[in-house]
This record gives structure tokens, C-alpha cells and sequence, in this order.
């Protein structure tokens, strides 16, 4: 008889517990970016690590900034040694996981930028998930590199001397 | 008499199974010889060779390139993600040579958008990742017989809905040897770890 209620109180604990978790947003968006592209360039892309701390799967669906006429979220597919960039609807997020956009894969598309965006601007962007939830973020412009270990080039040259 | 019952419903399923092979069966073969005109084009080793295209200080020949080793990616400015992560990755692996390699070094950027790409906008564009790197373009046509010459493929592609078009296209880098010939087809996602090492090899070679 105990048990019983013990279960039942723990199921209304967790059943009164989820709909405030889910009030919150389950998302955490961390290290945002815009790729730095040269003057006159119009169109750049965005980047950045969606944690989703939630039970339930989340999709990004949509992305909206001032500085840009559109955003339209991408993906990279290579077909046959073809790159082929394609919009998708969203951007799934499952429960309990992560998904990252980076460079060669899942991007926001940044079209018509309408400023020219400097090494350390901020844009805001501002994201809205499939359950209707927004989420405004600060993404910092940066040159993007390809991680180099900074000794290994240099000691591959100083083995030819 | 069951013995004979069981020859018989083993030879009504083998006749039918024989009748479903003549009439029905479609082998898979009939499906590869159908794609093979396809097949039949598959690159084989782009012979890559000289070419001549503009460039902002006029009309620019790869042969003028005789004795350096050249880097030639093909790309658009438009492009938001995968030009310019292959351009960094060049730009990084230019920057970690020494400046006497580097002075037998050169990188082009050759647009494969030659409606949209101005010379003004390759200009700023291709030395903005590192000023070894110089843009290039010429008619569709002259753009079309480079991109032939070096097995490189693309396709302009409309995304609809007022957004501008994108290209699908190679992402290959191309490694030309101090002797003009194609040396290496490396992929758009390479190192520049990778990128040095092709480039120090072939500066080690003949030249």
C-alpha cells in the first residue's frame, strides 16, 4: 500500500515537474558565430551548437536578423564529389543530445546582408523552434580557420634545415 | 499414392516459379545497363593544362605560372559556407610556408558564377583569405572549357522564393606542378596540414 503512493506521488511530482521544465526552454545555444567574409560580400553564414536538455526532440525551424533579408537554413550533401547546398524545413535537435551547425555541414544562410559586418560585430538572430518558443542569441563575426596545431607545421619545416 | 501427390505439387511449384522467371523476372542488369551512358562518363584523370582567363590586372595564363606550384580552387562569391572554408584552408596552408616558398607559390580562385562574379567583387574576395590567392573569371563559355579541362562539374540551381540562385559544384583542389601539369586533386575539406605537405612535396620535387 505504500509503495502505492509513493509511486503516485512520484508520478505527480514528475507529471506537475515536466510542464514547468518545458516552460523553460529546453535548448541552450552556445558559441554562436557568423563567418567574417570579405567587404561586399551579401551573403555569409552562421554557426553555432544547440544542446537540447529536454525529453523531447526539438527542430530549429526558423531564423530571423536584422542585418539580413532572409535567413534560410541550410544543408551540405555531396553527391558524386558535388557539393550541393540545400534548404531544409528544420533542424532536429533529439532529446537528451546535441546538434551543431558547422562549416561544411548544417548552416544558417545569411542572404542580402545589409551592412558590411566587421571582425567583432555582434548579430542578433533570433531563433524559433517547432514548438513555437523563440530564442534570441548574439552571434560574434569571426574569421573562420581550420583548427592547426600551431607546432606542426613549423617543425615540418624545420626538419628540412 | 502421398508420394506421388508430393511430386506432383513440387512440379506445379516448380513450373511455376520457372513461368514467373520467363515472364516476370526483371534481372538487375537490365537497371545497370540502363545507367551505363552514365557510367560511361565517370572522370577518369581530368587532364587539367593551360588556360587563359581574366584576372584584375588583365588577361592571366596558368603557364605564366611555369615553375611555381599552383593551388586553383573553383567557387563563387555568393557562396556562404564551402568556398570559403576550403579558401581559409588554403590561406592557412599558404601562410605557414616560409616566404621562399611561398615566392614559388600561387593560388587561383576561379569563378564558376561568371554572371554575378564582377572582377571588382573576385578582386576583394580572393586576397581577402590571402593576397597569394587571385580571382579569376572569363565568358561561360571560356569558364565552361576550364572546368571540362579539369573535370570540375556545376550547376546553377534556383532556390526559389527571391532568394538568390546557388551552385552546386566540385569542391575539389587542384594542385598544379611547377612543370603546368595537374599534379593532385585534393578534397575541399582538406587540411592545410595536408595542404603543405602536397605543396612541400612538390616544391622538393623537380622544377
Amino acid at each position: 500500500m505504500r509503495s502505492i503512493v509513493l509511486i503516485s506521488a512520484a508520478a505527480l511530482l514528475v507529471g506537475t515537474a515536466l510542464p514547468l521544465a518545458a516552460a523553460e526552454s529546453a535548448i541552450t545555444v552556445s558559441d554562436p558565430y557568423v563567418r567574417l567574409l570579405p567587404p561586399g560580400a551579401t551573403t555569409s553564414a552562421a554557426y553555432l551548437l544547440m544542446k537540447n536538455s529536454g525529453a523531447a526532440d526539438r527542430k530549429l525551424v526558423k531564423a530571423d536578423s536584422p542585418v539580413a533579408q532572409s535567413i534560410e537554413v541550410h544543408e551540405h550533401r555531396t553527391d558524386n564529389g558535388v557539393m550541393k547546398m540545400r534548404e531544409v524545413g528544420s533542424i532536429l535537435i533529439k532529446a537528451h543530445a546535441q546538434t551543431e551547425l558547422k562549416p561544411g555541414g548544417y548552416h544558417l544562410m545569411l542572404i542580402g546582408v545589409k551592412r558590411p559586418l566587421a571582425e567583432g560585430d555582434s548579430v542578433a538572430i533570433t531563433l524559433t523552434f517547432d514548438d513555437g518558443s523563440k530564442q534570441p542569441i548574439a552571434a560574434l563575426v569571426r574569421k573562420v580557420q581550420t583548427d592547426m596545431p600551431a607546432g606542426m607545421v613549423m617543425d615540418h619545416g624545420a626538419m628540412k634545415h | 499414392m502421398q508420394r506421388k501427390e508430393l511430386w506432383i505439387a513440387m512440379a506445379l511449384a516448380l513450373a511455376g516459379a520457372l513461368f514467373w522467371l520467363a515472364f516476370f523476372w526483371e534481372p538487375a542488369e537490365t537497371g545497370v545497363g540502363a545507367r551505363a551512358p552514365i557510367l560511361a562518363q565517370a572522370p577518369t584523370a581530368p587532364a587539367g593544362g593551360d588556360f587563359v582567363l581574366r584576372s584584375p590586372s588583365g588577361p592571366l595564363s596558368l603557364s605564366g605560372y611555369r615553375g611555381k606550384v599552383v593551388l586553383i580552387y573553383f567557387g563563387y562569391t555568393y557562396c556562404p559556407d564551402v568556398c570559403p572554408t576550403s579558401l581559409a584552408s588554403i590561406a592557412q596552408a599558404l601562410s605557414a610556408l616560409t616566404a621562399a616558398e611561398l615566392a614559388q607559390v600561387g593560388g587561383l580562385f576561379i569563378s564558376l558564377d561568371p554572371e554575378r562574379d564582377t572582377m571588382e567583387a573576385l578582386h576583394a574576395y580572393a586576397p581577402f583569405f590571402h593576397p597569394a590567392i587571385i580571382g579569376m573569371t572569363g565568358s561561360p563559355e571560356q569558364i565552361a572549357q576550364v572546368a571540362r579541362q579539369y573535370g570540375v562539374r556545376y550547376m546553377k540551381r534556383n532556390s526559389g522564393g527571391g532568394a538568390p540562385y546557388t551552385i552546386d559544384h566540385s569542391t575539389s583542389i587542384y594542385v598544379v606542378a611547377r612543370d603546368g601539369k595537374l599534379a593532385a586533386i585534393l578534397p575541399g575539406d582538406s587540411t592545410p596540414q595536408s595542404l603543405v605537405g602536397t605543396l612541400r612535396e612538390l616544391l622538393a620535387g623537380a622544377g
